[in-house]
């Protein structure tokens, strides 16, 4: 009976579409370097979500010059050492064509070092290290999320007229915190304030009761932090208990919302961010409801700005795979190079390119405060201002970021 | 100087006395067994976890009885997560004292590899059911929020916590010390053999030890979730302290391990003010420097080997 059914169900549906693919192409596969544990595991397996629903919408589109995407991924635990084995695995073994992935810097720049010795295609979905696109720039690598520099020059300059100068810094202790934290410092002081101390905050910090006490005695104008993942959740939490969030202003360079989630009443202060689910921008509606048909049991019910990263440079490596007509390395990175993108096609106020000099993707930036009238549970952020790319500039970045050649580069077609 | 030093050195005190709770039921175990838990993070993050699922209205239970749970007041509903979860995680500590009786007596090593591999288990498990977001365990309101002192505001929980860990910490003392239980804990730490001529089921007592640690595990991990959070790798954060204090107090020493968690919370605490990048580096340079000098920690005792 249940073989006599399933035949005819063969013929009258529902099926799915098992699309005919070029007749003997391979597929191209895409390895995905995603944390699924350590500081940043949530938003690892965040970026993933917005990489897979990029691949599928693509696939059911017929592929990429009619060859199917497949990917693959591994949990690099938010480790460097983890992320220079799985780039190494996804390269050799696996014969991955493009890499995409990392919200730590390290990470990024581990697989970075990796993918530069063959001349693979890197694209660093969520990272935002001001050395990404600086001193650690690479020709084979683009960087996707605004950085510490571009949200810093969002916030600073209103902030110290507005709030004062008086500021200090909460710093993690690892290669985003620094570089993040030292931009900060050089625009505040360029802006007529001044920085009374630096706290190095270790990652994995769970007890930030030392540091507050420092905040306490100090009394600064202004916290500005660069902590991140569970390690900002931990401070956030602990502030509020304290009522802390009430004394001082604070400001947090970049709020990745698999940060939040869950613990909305720990958003306090001003935060930067390139994208939001509910900003009121034709194609974000039919964007989230496509996100959540994907993936209904996502435990984070809504897209945010780093599910958001994951699928723009997934979509946008594919796109200059088709421009280019083929894998080769050099001719995908030129399709890529300079590239310019809509403000209506990547859901933002302003229009986005991808820096030729630096691979940088110049974007619109947010600033954004806890919002105090939600529509609906996921409603946790009240835009305050959008900031054009031209004047989010890291203006350091060009002459840190020395490319490689195109005539050094390793060239490879999969 | 001594007014801004005052504020560091009373954190560092509370957080001492949390770390010697952490690593009281990891302690008892090492003492009896020779054994070192490394799943003693992992039942510390289910003591959490489990709290989480009582405090708050999640209970796998019908809705009309979660209904009247949810009316509860969080305070009945936060008791009710102290005193139930170390008991709803002792079956594990059981279970895994059944699975560990085969390396009872052979090296050590295989001993350390089981609950390695526990403690993934248990991670992976707690993935499953409860995923990969962090929760946050709510606690009363007379416990939340802070109050002035030296002119700071200060956390009402973590005072609360410390109290609570001074009281466990002498609970533990009067059961080790004063009770028949602890006599034959302590006989069985010093000779098995004598103790199981005297009559004493020595399979029994390990078991016992072993829930009584998983039960101090899991309760530290209530005490400690409002503070650290909920998260699935929240045991290591656990385990590493608990090890690093119970070498540096010397192992099986009770006093050892309350004194080196005051002083890990002390050098933390201190460094995490005037030298922050040391922060967490520091409890391992203390260690360092104790057994470099005292090998078998603070109040450890001296080593046949020792000349």
């Amino acid at each position: 009976m249940a073989a006599a059914l399933s035949g005819t169900a063969s013929y009258f549906g529902p099926w799915t579409h098992n699309r005919v693919w070029a007749q003997g192409a391979k597929p191209i596969k895409l390895g995905l370097t995603c944390d699924a544990s350590g500081q940043y595991g949530n938003s690892g397996q965040d970026d993933l979500l917005g990489m897979r629903m990029a691949i599928d919408e693509f696939n059911a589109r017929g592929g990429v010059l009619g060859r199917k995407i497949e990917w693959i991924t591994a949990d690099t635990e938010t480790n460097p050492a983890t992320a220079t084995r799985v780039a190494e695995r996804f390269i050799a073994q696996e014969q991955c064509a493009f890499l995409l992935g990392a919200v730590h810097s390290g990470v990024a720049n581990a697989i970075t070092q990796v993918a530069a010795k063959t001349g693979t295609i890197y694209m660093n979905t969520n990272s935002s290290a001001p050395s990404e696109a600086g001193e650690n720039c690479s020709r084979v690598k683009f960087v996707w999320d605004g950085n510490g520099t571009n949200f810093s020059k969002a916030a600073v300059k209103n902030a110290v007229e507005r709030i004062g100068k008086k500021w200090l810094l909460l710093t993690n202790d690892y290669v985003w915190g620094h570089t993040t934290s030292a931009s900060t410092k050089a625009l505040v002081e360029a802006a007529g304030g001044q920085i009374v101390d630096n706290l190095l905050v270790p990652q994995n910090t769970r007890d930030f009761t030392s540091y507050l006490l420092k905040v306490q005695q100090i009394r600064p104008d202004v916290v500005a932090t660069a902590i991140g993942g569970d390690d900002i959740k931990a401070l956030r939490q602990q502030i509020t208990d304290l009522r802390l969030e009430e004394r001082t202003a604070w400001i947090n360079n970049q709020q990745d919302w698999p940060d939040i989630w869950g613990a909305p009443d720990s958003l306090f202060g001003v935060f930067g961010t390139t994208w939001y689910h509910k900003l009121a921008l034709p194609g974000v509606e039919d964007f989230v409801r496509r996100w959540k048909a994907a993936f209904p049991r996502s435990p984070i019910p809504v897209p945010g700005n780093v599910s958001y990263n994951g699928y723009m440079a997934t979509r946008e490596l594919l796109r200059a795979v088709e421009r280019a007509g083929s894998t080769n390395n050099a001719k995908v990175i030129r399709a890529l190079e300079g590239h310019k993108m809509s403000a209506a096609d990547r859901m933002q106020h302003f229009d986005a390119y991808i820096d030729p000099v630096t691979h940088q993707v110049q974007q619109t930036i947010y600033l954004a405060k806890r919002n105090t009238k939600p529509s609906d549970p996921t409603d946790l952020y009240e835009i305050l201002s959008q900031t054009q790319p031209q004047n989010a500039l890291d203006d350091a970045a060009p002459g840190k970021c020395k490319l490689m050649p195109f005539e050094q580069l390793p060239s490879y077609e999969m | 100087m001594i007014l801004n030093l005052m504020p560091h050195l009373v954190n560092g005190l509370t957080l001492g006395l949390l770390f010697a709770l952490i690593a009281l039921g990891f302690m008892l175990i090492l003492g009896l067994m020779e054994q070192i838990n490394l799943a003693h993070g992992s039942l510390f993050a289910l003591g959490a976890y489990f709290a989480y699922a009582i405090a708050t209205p999640r209970l796998p239970i019908p809705p009309d009885m979660l209904q009247a749970w949810a009316a509860v007041p969080l305070g009945w509903r936060y008791l009710a997560a102290v005193v139930l979860a170390p008991i709803l995680v002792a079956p594990f500590g059981a279970l895994i004292e059944r699975l560990m009786r085969r390396t009872y007596g052979k090296d050590p090593l295989y001993g350390l590899l089981l609950t390695f591999g526990i403690a993934m288990v248990l991670e992976d498990l707690i993935r499953t059911v409860w995923g990969t977001r962090d929760y946050t365990l709510p606690v009363p309101r007379d416990l939340s929020g802070g109050f002035f002192f030296l002119d700071l505001i200060w956390s009402r929980y973590r005072f609360w916590a410390a109290a609570f860990a001074v009281a466990a910490i002498a609970a533990v003392w009067l059961i080790v010390e004063r009770t028949r239980f602890g006599a034959m804990v302590k006989a069985g730490a010093h000779d098995t053999e004598i103790v199981q001529a005297l009559g004493i089921d020595i399979g029994r007592l390990r078991t016992g030890v072993f829930i009584f640690g998983t039960m101090l595990a899991a309760l530290a991990g209530v005490i400690m979730a409002p503070i650290w959070g909920i998260r699935p790798h929240m045991g290591v954060d656990a385990v590493v302290p608990a090890f690093l204090v119970i070498v540096l107090g010397g192992v099986g020493s009770f006093w050892g391990a309350v004194l080196a968690g005051l002083l890990v919370g002390m050098v933390v605490g201190l460094s995490g003010a005037y030298a922050s990048e040391w922060s967490l580096l520091s409890m391992y340079l203390l260690l360092i420097a104790v057994v470099t000098f005292r090998a078998r920690g603070l109040f450890g005792k001296k080593s046949a080997l020792e000349a």
